[in-house]
């Protein structure tokens, strides 16, 4: 299976990816009606930057996904493409997900009162945040073929940091 | 393997669904003494003002996963034959069996509680019954403050009625928030018209020719209320294990495989008692977050595999009370003689959050109307790391999951 993945090496922090996700995620799914929505699309990804680095922070869809296990209403689901989505008839804002997200990528839409998550763009070929990326620090691959240093990288600077 | 499942709610489904997943051959049978299809039990509070919403478990279990639900109610264990004895009087033999019956409402021995508008909430069906009761009376009294009686009083307020909730201890949510956390959302639902009694006890319910008027309390006073709704907290349904030499306390005591004392007999959910976390003792959880972990980690090991349960957190709890979000995760209230905790608290006027460490690990976290990034504090308590430096981007509340990334010297690359 393809997935995003992360080079943060080569972020330059320019938050192009939060404003593709933006306009993909807002009505007309144009950068100009995404300006003048109110209230404005809410990206589904974070660039954040600490002391030497600066990196999109993205939804895993974890195979063992907390949000998903913790959803206590039948919202969150996991669909047939492995990605995990919501039915958004089905959220009641118990923020239960938010509690949960070891990576903080789930956030609340204060006007519709529900959880708000990437879908990763399931109906597009390539995801808006990774066609929005202008330096490849965002790039779907399969992840047999990147190499393996640049996996093991990725690894050892990531989510190692987690114990569970 | 036959694995047969005692309890057809979130810790047995998802036990079935992961014995299933690692071994598709494996015959499964749940239980459920209920009679409906399993359902997403914490939306029940919903359903008292609408009946007729769907909580239920999508699709059809048994043609997605492979195991059926059979609603017969489970009335005991023969642990030398491997049996499990039906109240339909037929038995069933296992190979491998979990005990997954969660747990059942405690009703207080107060004279008068037996009988007609005195509800427990537990049910899809409970919830109903309060539903339509509610149609006729104007006031409830919710008799415990604990999460479930406020969620129940927040849905009888939303429906027109006088509420009233009575707490034995001296602040709602005891155990659930810390102090200041638990005076902010007593403000927050006695803003919205519903009367909070801390301190107070039942004394009596009092009734004319068996109708319900009212309450009489520990002050003297009386309340009056076309119902009740008990709402003191929850044990361990242990029926089904009596006389089966597993062992107990509170709840089933299990293993770090989720056995019990009893070969081939696992458990999970509301019914186990085991380690939490951060407290530093074993408990109850009665949550479903952790009954859902408990039943997929009992599954696996039920088909085979060797799954470590570290334990749960005990209060891990998100919520809304009146469009606000409250969270309260892990170790909130440290004891306040203790010299081995500190607290760090950010009391603003429309918002609060505190943090309460042990040295340098997080081991409790309260977040009231601003809980953007609070799953990377939950998991900084579930995983109980040493954060060093990090200490001070939490307090700051800059702690980002950018903060765990460190990049790697380019000398450690060359494995």
């Amino acid at each position: 299976m393809k997935q995003i993945f992360v080079r943060p090496e080569l972020c330059m922090g320019c938050r192009s990816c939060e404003i593709g996700c933006e306009v993909q995620h807002s009505k007309d799914k144009t950068l100009f009606s995404a300006v003048l929505q109110s209230p404005s699309p809410s990206p589904r990804l974070f660039v954040e930057a600490a002391e030497d680095i600066k990196m999109p922070v993205i939804c895993r869809h974890c195979e063992e996904a907390p949000c998903l296990n913790g959803c206590i209403s039948g919202c969150l689901y996991r669909d047939e493409k492995g990605f995990v989505r919501r039915k958004k008839e089905r959220c009641i804002g118990c923020w239960s997900c938010m509690m949960l997200c070891p990576f903080g990528v789930i956030t609340r839409d204060k006007e519709k009162r529900i959880a708000v998550k990437c879908d990763r763009c399931h109906k597009l070929d390539l995801p808006a945040c990774v066609s929005a990326c202008p330096t490849g620090a965002l790039q779907l691959v399969d992840l047999d073929e990147v190499p393996k240093e640049i996996r093991s990288r990725a690894v050892l600077s990531g989510t190692s940091a987690y114990r569970s | 393997m036959r694995h047969v499942i005692i309890g057809g709610s979130i810790a047995g489904i998802s036990a079935a669904k992961a014995i299933r997943q690692s071994d598709p051959s494996a015959e499964v049978t749940v239980l459920s003494g209920e009679k409906a299809r399993p359902y997403y039990r914490p939306m029940i509070p919903f359903l008292i003002r609408k009946g007729d919403i769907d909580i239920t478990f999508e699709g059809d279990l048994e043609k997605r996963y492979g195991f059926a639900v059979a609603y017969e109610k489970a009335a005991g264990i023969d642990v030398a034959k491997k049996e499990v004895r039906l109240e339909s009087g037929r038995n069933i033999s296992y190979d491998r069996l979990l005990i997954a019956t969660g747990s059942r409402p405690v009703v207080p021995a107060i004279p008068g509680i037996r009988g007609e508008a005195v509800f427990t909430l537990r049910t899809a069906q409970d919830a109903r019954s309060i539903g339509k009761s509610a149609e006729k009376a104007r006031s409830a009294v919710v008799l415990g403050g604990g999460l479930v009686g406020i969620k129940t009083a927040i849905a009888l307020r939303k429906a027109g009625l006088g509420v009233t909730i009575v707490e034995k201890l001296d602040c709602i949510l005891p155990g659930k928030f810390d102090r200041r956390g638990s005076e902010i959302i007593s403000n927050i639902v006695e803003k919205e018209g519903i009367r909070v009694l801390t301190g107070i006890s039942i004394s009596e319910v009092v009734r004319a020719k068996g109708e319900l008027r009212g309450v009489r309390l520990s002050s003297g006073d009386t309340l009056d209320a076309g119902m009740l709704i008990v709402a003191a907290g929850t044990l361990p349904d242990l029926d089904i294990v009596k006389g089966t030499g597993i062992r107990t306390r509170t709840g089933v005591l299990i293993d770090e495989n989720l056995r019990t004392s009893v070969p081939d007999i696992y458990a999970a959910g509301d019914v186990v008692e085991y380690t939490d976390l951060v407290f530093g003792r074993s408990a109850v959880s009665a949550l479903w977050t952790n009954a859902e972990e408990m039943g997929r980690l009992a599954g696996r090991n039920m088909a085979g595999g060797k799954a470590k349960y570290e334990g749960f957190l005990s209060v891990l709890n998100s919520s809304e009370i009146f469009d606000i979000p409250v969270m309260a995760i892990g170790l909130v209230e440290p004891d306040p003689l203790s010299r081995e905790y500190e607290s760090l608290v950010e009391d603003n006027v429309d918002s609060y959050k505190k943090l309460v460490f042990k040295g340098s690990v997080l081991v409790g976290a309260v977040f009231i109307n601003d809980v953007e990034n609070a799953g990377i504090y939950t998991n900084l308590i579930r995983s109980r790391m040493q954060m060093g430096g990090l200490k001070e981007e939490a307090i700051k509340g800059s702690l980002r999951y950018i903060n765990f990334i460190r990049t790697v010297p380019e000398q450690t690359m060359s494995a």
